[in-house]
Order: C-alpha cells, then sequence, then structure tokens
C-alpha cells in the first residue's frame, strides 16, 4: 500500500499537484486542493476512526495520530475538513451507542460518508451545561429545536452527533447526545447554515445546522437520557489528545520549511542557519516539538494503559502541547523574517501553517476552559505520591491494553503516576511548590471565577506533566543526543520567574535535526519517512 | 436486619448528611446552618466545578471513589447522604 507521504509527494515539488503551490492557491479560493480529498479516499482514511471490532483500523490512539501527521504536515485543513470531526462524533458513539448505532455510523464512515459533531452555539463557545439546543421528548421520539453553529462539515454531512438539552433541573443530566440520520429530516423543519468565513482552515467548510420543531426518531438517542454529559466528557479525553495531536504536523512542516529557507539563504556572506541566533531557534523548536510529541504520545498511551487519570493528562495536553507549538512557530517566524508574510513563493506555505495552528488550540475545548477542567482536581492529583507508571506508557511500540472508553474517569484519582517520574530530578522541588500552593487554594477559588494566580496553576502543572513524559520516554527509548536535558531546561525555564537568555545552539541536535531534514525523515520522536526536499 | 446493622445505619447517615452540609458550607463560605438539605446544590450556584471538589472530598473522607455524576444523580444533601450511607454500608 502507498503510504500517504508517498502519495501526497514532495510539497516543495512545483509540479506536484499536492504540493505547496496548489495547496496554497486553494487555501487562497477557501478550498483544499483538487484531489488531496481523493487521496485520502483511497487511502481510506475515515477507517482510521472506526474501532477495529466494527470493521475499521482504530487500535491505537497513539498510532492514529502519527497516521494523521502526513496530512496536517500539508494542509491542516484537509485533515481536519476531511473528517478528524467525524472521530469526535464516532467517539460518542462507540461508546454510549447502542449496537445497532455503532454499525450504523461505522458502516456509513467506512463507506466513505462523513458525521459531523454538535456541540458548539456561538453565544454559548465552551459553555456546554448552558447549551440552549433541545430535543423535546415526544410519544415516539424528539423534536429538535435551536441552532448549531460553526459546525465542521455541516453542508455535507450524512450524520451528526448532537448536543442537546433534554431537561430543566440544573444539574449534569439535562443534557442528551443524539445521533441523526440528516437525509431523513424534514426539510421544512431542517436548514443548513451558510459557510462562516475564517482566519485560518480557510479551506475547512465550517456552517451549522438550524432546527424547527424538526422530528427526530427515539432510536436517535444515544445512551440513558441524561447521559450527554457524561458521555461527551469521556469521548472528549481522546479528542483531546488526538487534536492536540494533530500540530504536531504542522510544527513539523513549519521547522523544516525554516530549515530549509535558513540553508538556502545567504545573508551577510553565511548561511541564515550559521548564525547563532536563527539557528539557536531552529534547535530550540526542534526541541519543542519532541517535547510537544512526548506528551502527546503519553498521553494518548495513558487512555489505555492510565484510563482512570486520562482526563487530567488530556485536559493538560490539550492546553500545553498548541501553546508550545505556537510559540514554536513564532519564534521561527523571526528566522523566515519578511518570506513569513508573503503569500507566495517557497514559503507561503509558512504562513498558512501559522494560520492554521491557533484553531487546533481554541477549536475543541480553549485552552482556559481545559485548565477550568484542571483546577478543580489539582489539589488531590497532586496530594499523594503513586508508584511510577508501567514501562508500556513510555516504550514506543510497546503493545498497549485495548481501548476502553468506559473506563475513562472523569476525575483522576489521588496519586499521578506520571508526575513520579519526576522523583529525585530537577523538577522535584518545582512539583513540591507546585503541590504546596495548590493544597492552599480554598474551593472557591477553583471554579470559572478562579483567579488568574490559581489558574497559573494549572499552567505549572501542564509543564510538570511535560516534563514528567519527557524524563519517562527518554528513559525506556532512544533520544536525539541533548535532546532530553534541553528540554527539560527550557521546561524549568518556563516555571521560572524570569527565564534565562538562550545560550548557543546544542550543535548535536543541530546535526540530528540537519540530518533529518537531508534524509527524508520527519523531525518527532519516531523519525517516520517523509517526502520533502532541501533546496 | 439485626441490632448491629440497625445501629450502623442509624450513625452513619447522621454522620454523612452533617459532614456533606459542612463540606457545600465550605465551598459556599457560608454556614452549615444556611443550607437547606432538601434543595439542589445547583440552586446554590454548586457546579460541575464543585462536583469534582466533592468527588476528592468523598474519596478521601469515606474511602468511595465516585464519578462527577454523583452529584446530578443525588442532586441534594439529603438524596447524596442516602446515597452514600447505602455505598458505605455495603
Amino acid at each position: 500500500m502507498t503510504t500517504l507521504e508517498e502519495a501526497f509527494g514532495d510539497p516543495y515539488d512545483d509540479g506536484n499537484p499536492l504540493g505547496h503551490r496548489s495547496v496554497l492557491a486553494a487555501d487562497e479560493r477557501a478550498a483544499v486542493a483538487d484531489g488531496a480529498e481523493a487521496v485520502l479516499d483511497d487511502y481510506g482514511l475515515n477507517a482510521e476512526f472506526v474501532p477495529e471490532r466494527l470493521g475499521g483500523r482504530l487500535v491505537e490512539v497513539d498510532e492514529l495520530v502519527r497516521r494523521l501527521r502526513p496530512v496536517f504536515r500539508r494542509d491542516a485543513a484537509l485533515g481536519l475538513g476531511y473528517g478528524v470531526t467525524s472521530l469526535m462524533a464516532g467517539l460518542n458513539v462507540w461508546l454510549g451507542g447502542s449496537d445497532v448505532q455503532r454499525k450504523w455510523l461505522a458502516d456509513l464512515l467506512l463507506g466513505g460518508g462523513k458525521a459531523s459533531v454538535g456541540y458548539h452555539e456561538l453565544d454559548r463557545g465552551n459553555d456546554l451545561s448552558n447549551n440552549a439546543f433541545t430535543a423535546t421528548r415526544t410519544d415516539d421520539g424528539f423534536l429538535l429545536s435551536g441552532r448549531k453553529e460553526v459546525i465542521n462539515n455541516a453542508a455535507r454531512a450524512d450524520a451528526a452527533v448532537l448536543f442537546a438539552r433534554t431537561g430543566e433541573t440544573g444539574g449534569g443530566r439535562d443534557h442528551s447526545l443524539l445521533l441523526v440520520d440528516l437525509h431523513q429530516l424534514d426539510p421544512d423543519r431542517f436548514r443548513r447554515l451558510p459557510r462562516y468565513r475564517t482566519h485560518g482552515l480557510r479551506g475547512v467548510g465550517l456552517s451549522g445546522f438550524e432546527f424547527d420543531g424538526c422530528a427526530a426518531p427515539d432510536s436517535a438517542l444515544v445512551g440513558d437520557l441524561g447521559a450527554g454529559g457524561d458521555l461527551a466528557l469521556r469521548s472528549f479525553q481522546v479528542s483531546r489528545c488526538v487534536m492536540a495531536g494533530t500540530g504536531l504536523g504542522i510544527l513539523d512542516a513549519g521547522l523544516f520549511a525554516t530549515l530549509r529557507f535558513a540553508l538556502e539563504r545567504k545573508l551577510y556572506g553565511q548561511a541564515v542557519a550559521d548564525l547563532p541566533h536563527a539557528r539557536a531557534t531552529l534547535v530550540d523548536a526542534f526541541t519543542d516539538l519532541l517535547t510537544a510529541d512526548a506528551l502527546v504520545t503519553t498521553a494518548t498511551r495513558a487512555l489505555h494503559v492510565l484510563p482512570a487519570h486520562a482526563s487530567a493528562y488530556a485536559a493538560a495536553t490539550k492546553y500545553l502541547v498548541p501553546t508550545l507549538l505556537e510559540e514554536a512557530m513564532n519564534s521561527l517566524s523571526v528566522v523566515l523574517g519578511a518570506r513569513f508574510y508573503l503569500r507566495e513563493g517557497a514559503y507561503a506555505g509558512f504562513g498558512k501553517h501559522m494560520r492554521d495552528l491557533p484553531p487546533l488550540g481554541i477549536g475543541h475545548a480553549g485552552g482556559v476552559s481545559c485548565q477550568l477542567t484542571l483546577l478543580p482536581q489539582l489539589a488531590r492529583l497532586l496530594r499523594k505520591r503513586a508508584d511510577p507508571a508501567p514501562v508500556e506508557l513510555f516504550a514506543a511500540g510497546a503493545p498497549l491494553p485495548d481501548l476502553d472508553l468506559a473506563g475513562l474517569r472523569l476525575f483522576a484519582p489521588s496519586g499521578d503516576p506520571l508526575l513520579a517520574e519526576l522523583a529525585g530530578t530537577r523538577m522535584a522541588p518545582h512539583l513540591a511548590d507546585l503541590t504546596a500552593e495548590a493544597a492552599a487554594l480554598p474551593a472557591r477559588d477553583t471554579g470559572v471565577a478562579a483567579p488568574p494566580a490559581a489558574l497559573g496553576l494549572t499552567d505549572r502543572y501542564a509543564v510538570l506533566l511535560a516534563a514528567a513524559a519527557v524524563t519517562g520516554y527518554a528513559r525506556h527509548n532512544p533520544t536525539p543526543g541533548g535532546w532530553a536535558d534541553r528540554a527539560l531546561e527550557r521546561l524549568a525555564d518556563r516555571l521560572a520567574p524570569a527565564p534565562a537568555l538562550p545560550g548557543p545552539a546544542n550543535e548535536a541536535l543541530f546535526a540530528d535535526l540537519l540530518d533529518r531534514a537531508t534524509t527524508g525523515h520527519g523531525l518527532g520522536l519516531d523519525r517516520d519517512p517523509v517526502t520533502r526536499t532541501l533546496a | 436486619m439485626t441490632a448491629t446493622q440497625s445501629q450502623s445505619d442509624t450513625r452513619i447517615p447522621t454522620d454523612i448528611a452533617d459532614w456533606l452540609t459542612e463540606r457545600v458550607a465550605s465551598y459556599l463560605d457560608t454556614d452549615a446552618d444556611s443550607i437547606d438539605r432538601d434543595l439542589p446544590l445547583a440552586e446554590y450556584g454548586l457546579d460541575s466545578v464543585y462536583a469534582l471538589s466533592l468527588c476528592g472530598d468523598i474519596e478521601d473522607t469515606l474511602g468511595l471513589v465516585v464519578e462527577p455524576t454523583l452529584a446530578w444523580d443525588y442532586p441534594t444533601v439529603t438524596a447524596m447522604a442516602e446515597f452514600l450511607r447505602a455505598e458505605v454500608g455495603a
């Protein structure tokens, strides 16, 4: 089977119909490159979203993230628009649906169909518990009323999972999930809304649904009435990790582009890559990409290995990884200089990648929303020390236990096996400080009205989790020489009141980066084969 | 029902309800006396965030592993205490 990397080919080949030139021209038209979706159809990308027992290829979430990477290296709009939202919809059904619903949606996706996921309402953002879209019980089903807005693929989806208010008791049992066949709805009472224009991800068809007393059958209900919040908070744990993981492909592409430019471009009589500041920036971005990869890899493997703890890891990952990636892209843009701002030429793809990255942080639970998930649990998470995590959490390629979505918990028990990696390291005093400060936090400061200083504690928690992921990964796998030390140094800098000024680039890491770029290997932890060329 | 069970049945629910009321009052920064045990906690503005804190307290104090959905399914102090009493007794 042709890999996706081979099928998409070299983005820097101007004759490649799926290369940067075509991707950018399509982006200007708010579309994806002609033929790009056909590549994903041929590969059967939807099968990656369907569990193996239902006929798909979804087994390990860690592997799913790596299989999506070639797509996000080329065009995040293609990856997201083609169907990562089908995964988000599907997870709810794989977790809570009936056998009939699971089979129906699995067959639909395996046949190339698309599913939208309808959580979002513009007026409510991440405030899910106040969602207004309503499903009113009737004798034989529901009447749907209201709007779901800025929904991927709403214009062309065959199915949708909708988060609907079904009660008014004021607790967490007021919402339910419904799986509807959009082709079976009364066209007089259901319409697809016009497309929204966006700053990034311009090729993604974001629109919405409007329902006006539209009937849906009883069989649409996913799980129990009132189980919507419960199911959503479990399936989010998987999809948040995956969303964060897709961003790795974007930074991988952005870092390669900047390196390519820095090797090619001559300034002051030398290549830009030989200027100390540029070289250090490249190496630091490489370091942070690997750090983000370590956190994503650990969080996705934890879904299998430590499901009871996964809610905290997923929230921390969805908060910190987009932040790390965006900061790295910002730093790299300085090396590209004016090229970064041009919407044409060989490096215009960098600007597009940069526009496409923020929605991965904002979409599907914004950073603050993830911090608010962590804050009320923080004191308990930190209070007890746990035994270190089992080796398969870190060892790349070690077989993982089956993904048991029902085993995911809404909040993690006390005692964190991942943070146990930090015992005896330079991070241990930071962990002790954070533990004490979290313990001193009154409960009233852990809700949505939390003061900024309290939210800052969750940032430090996420940074320490990343440090633990780096430490654990490096302990069990071969890693680029000097990376783990430099990664921990940079994470410690994030915890310090005044970060140290960067020193000269680590030459071993620069050599590793250059070797990968020259030999067609990816810039992540697994050094996967990549089709792209230096100038 | 034996006398021992009966005794523990009368002792634990009182403790748990008192204890829950005291926890709720501390989240709200108010006195235990001002909490109506039959009013849904949501009416006091206790949202899902407090449900998480409450789960932690329950796990630490009663040794029960519960999900925040507990607060959704047993929305009042009285209902929750009754459920917890049964769980502790089990």
